[in-house]
């Protein structure tokens, strides 16, 4: 595809020098191919996130179009997960809707800080599971190939 | 006083003469399947078995479906 | 009011106990995971790179072009549940979408052929990148198909009396030439440059040949063209890439009391071969008091030699003789996961895949959530 290296290429830095630093790195845009299909299938339509109506600074709710459980239960756990936030759920409210409500109220900072951060958390979790993926890969194959 | 009754006039037929005119048609037989070709008017049955049902062959359009 | 600072550090045996769903003959304990903040009073559980750095391991067990085997350990199952979905619903493959049917005269109707066609798996040289995305057209709007997006498939076929064939021959396959539909008989048409960019006439072809399509007789013929697009599994099942992508949680048998003798025996064929081994007590195990292996020197004792080929079947539990002498139970954060791909990616990529595109999901929608109005 793209001689450049898209965000899709190289999920993980997986390169030796894979560190903190180059993971949590998220304010560099990232330039992401849209003529890549394995990024198009879930960029068909409009992927928007909105707050819901009654929505106060430290407790609001968030509906994303097009998303569900997938995106729902890993976001609900890594916002869980943050010390601030005294509540976190989600919702599918029809199962015929493409919509996903997610609930942030928190002790402390304001709701979109918690998602916000929850998002930089998930992606962080993300290339680190990738650079464990590819070490163990690479592990395992030097093993068979040593037997 | 009254009027005598008048046999009414009967329309004009719609059915016309028209045997043996016309483009040939194939349809299968619902015996033996072999082509029957028939024209308007012909009698319906097929020439090589005789049997009496015949059916219309599929459309020569092409029909677009989803795979789905 | 958050705890902050983590006062109280709970044992290495603590964690391992809380990470042990029970299973019980008829229920099950300890589901849902409790590593949250504030949840254990004065622990420190809230998210930090590094703990989960140490934490999560990836162990592989096989790896060959089709299936791939490993376990994600150390992470919560909304996570691994999360990349699994992923495999399955998101991550594109190739199948045929649209069908146009010319001539089909055999007995299965034209809709059904259409949605049996669509299901096979098509190979695809190079894998999914080669292609594009093939976007489905607005109402009234015509389907924007070029070489770069779509592939163009024939099926052109049709049933005649084989003259060769001995006569009063009762076999169709023998009596008649092409009686059976096979997915062989789909050929592609390539155009464009699709020759060079997939490297061969017969590139793209059925994954497996040997597919029956439909059944036919002398007469009936089949005239058919389709085209196969990029599509993702939430959309159609003939879209998803594997086949299929599962987890499931690594046993654990704990043998909780010494089990000797023809109830070890029993005991080791309550499991699946390979799980539980007899092994003879030594003469130190017999002379140790309270070890309840006293006077028992050189019999057969149960041990547990591999949880993981355990099916959790629970049949130990059924047995009286057994009570109280065994716990099962499953580690919540360790998942064996098999990913079988269905041809057109590799089946080690998958994972990484299904990673990335959470990745890339969760930073697409990162520049939305800033962008809201605060």
């Amino acid at each position: 595809m793209a001689p450049t290296a898209t965000a899709n290429e190289s999920p993980a830095p997986v390169d030796a020098d894979f560190s903190m630093n180059d993971a949590a790195d998220f304010d560099q845009p990232i330039e992401r191919d849209e003529n890549d299909p394995a990024n198009r299938g879930w960029l068909q339509g409009a992927h928007s996130i909105k707050t819901l109506p009654g929505s106060s600074e430290t407790a609001a709710s968030f509906q994303f179009v097009k998303e569900d459980h997938t995106l729902g239960n890993a976001l609900r756990y890594i916002i869980m997960k943050n010390p601030d936030v005294e509540f976190c759920g989600y919702s599918i409210p029809h199962p015929s809707e493409e919509l996903m409500n997610i609930r942030i109220q928190t002790y402390e900072g304001t709701a979109l800080d918690a998602l916000e951060k929850g998002l930089s958390d998930l992606i962080a979790l993300c290339d680190e599971v990738s650079a464990k993926y590819v070490g163990a890969r690479e592990a395992f194959q030097s093993q068979v190939a040593a037997v | 006083m009254s009027q005598a009754y008048q046999v009414p006039t009967v329309a004009p037929s719609t059915t016309r003469d028209v045997a043996g005119d016309g483009p040939a048609i194939n349809y299968l037989c619902g015996d033996c399947n072999s082509k029957v070709p028939l024209k308007r008017g012909d009698p319906i049955r097929c020439k090589e078995c005789g049997h009496r049902v015949l059916y219309k062959e599929r459309t020569k359009r092409m029909v677009q479906f989803e795979a789905r | 009011m958050a705890p902050n600072g983590a006062k109280v550090v709970a044992s290495q045996a603590e964690l391992d106990r809380r990470k042990v769903v029970g299973v019980n003959l008829e229920t099950v304990t300890d589901v849902t995971s409790t590593d949250f903040p504030g949840h254990w009073p004065g622990e420190d559980h809230s998210w930090s790179i590094e703990k989960f750095r140490e934490a999560c391991s990836v162990q592989f067990y096989k790896r060959s072009n089709l299936e791939t085997e490993f376990s994600l350990i150390g992470v919560d199952a909304s996570i691994a549940n999360a990349y699994r979905r992923i495999m399955i619903g998101e991550i594109p493959s190739l199948a045929i979408e649209r069908v146009y049917i010319y001539n089909n005269t055999s007995i299965i109707q034209d809709e059904v052929l259409s949605a049996r066609l669509g299901l096979i798996p098509l190979t695809l040289p190079g894998g999914v990148r080669k292609l594009k995305w093939c976007a489905k057209p607005e109402e009234g709007e015509e389907v924007e198909s070029n070489d770069s997006n779509t592939i163009r498939l024939s099926l052109k076929i049709a049933c005649t009396h084989n003259r060769d064939a001995a006569p009063g021959e009762r076999d169709p396959l023998k009596a008649y030439h092409h009686a059976h539909v096979y997915a062989r008989d789909i050929k592609w048409i390539p155009f464009g440059n699709q020759v060079e960019v997939f490297g061969g006439e017969d590139a793209i072809t059925a994954l497996n040949p040997d597919i029956l399509i439909a059944k036919m007789r002398p007469g009936q013929v089949m005239d058919i063209e389709m085209d196969a697009i990029l599509g993702v599994g939430s959309d159609h099942t003939k879209y998803s890439p594997v086949a299929p992508a599962s987890y499931r949680l690594l046993p654990t048998i704990d043998i909780l009391k010494p089990i000797i003798g023809a109830d070890a025996e029993k005991f080791s064929r309550c499991f699946p071969p390979g799980v539980i081994e007899l092994q003879p007590i030594s003469k130190k195990e017999a002379a140790k008091a309270g070890s309840g292996y006293e006077g028992h020197e050189g019999e057969k004792r149960a041990v547990v030699v591999n949880a993981m080929k355990d099916t959790v079947s629970r049949e130990c539990l059924r047995h009286d003789e057994f009570k109280d002498k065994v716990r099962l139970g499953r580690i919540r954060d360790h998942f064996i996961f098999s990913v079988e791909s269905v041809g057109q990616w590799n089946s080690d990529e998958l994972f990484l895949e299904s990673v990335a595109l959470l990745r890339n999901k969760a930073e697409a929608l990162q520049a939305q959530v800033r962008a809201l109005p605060q």
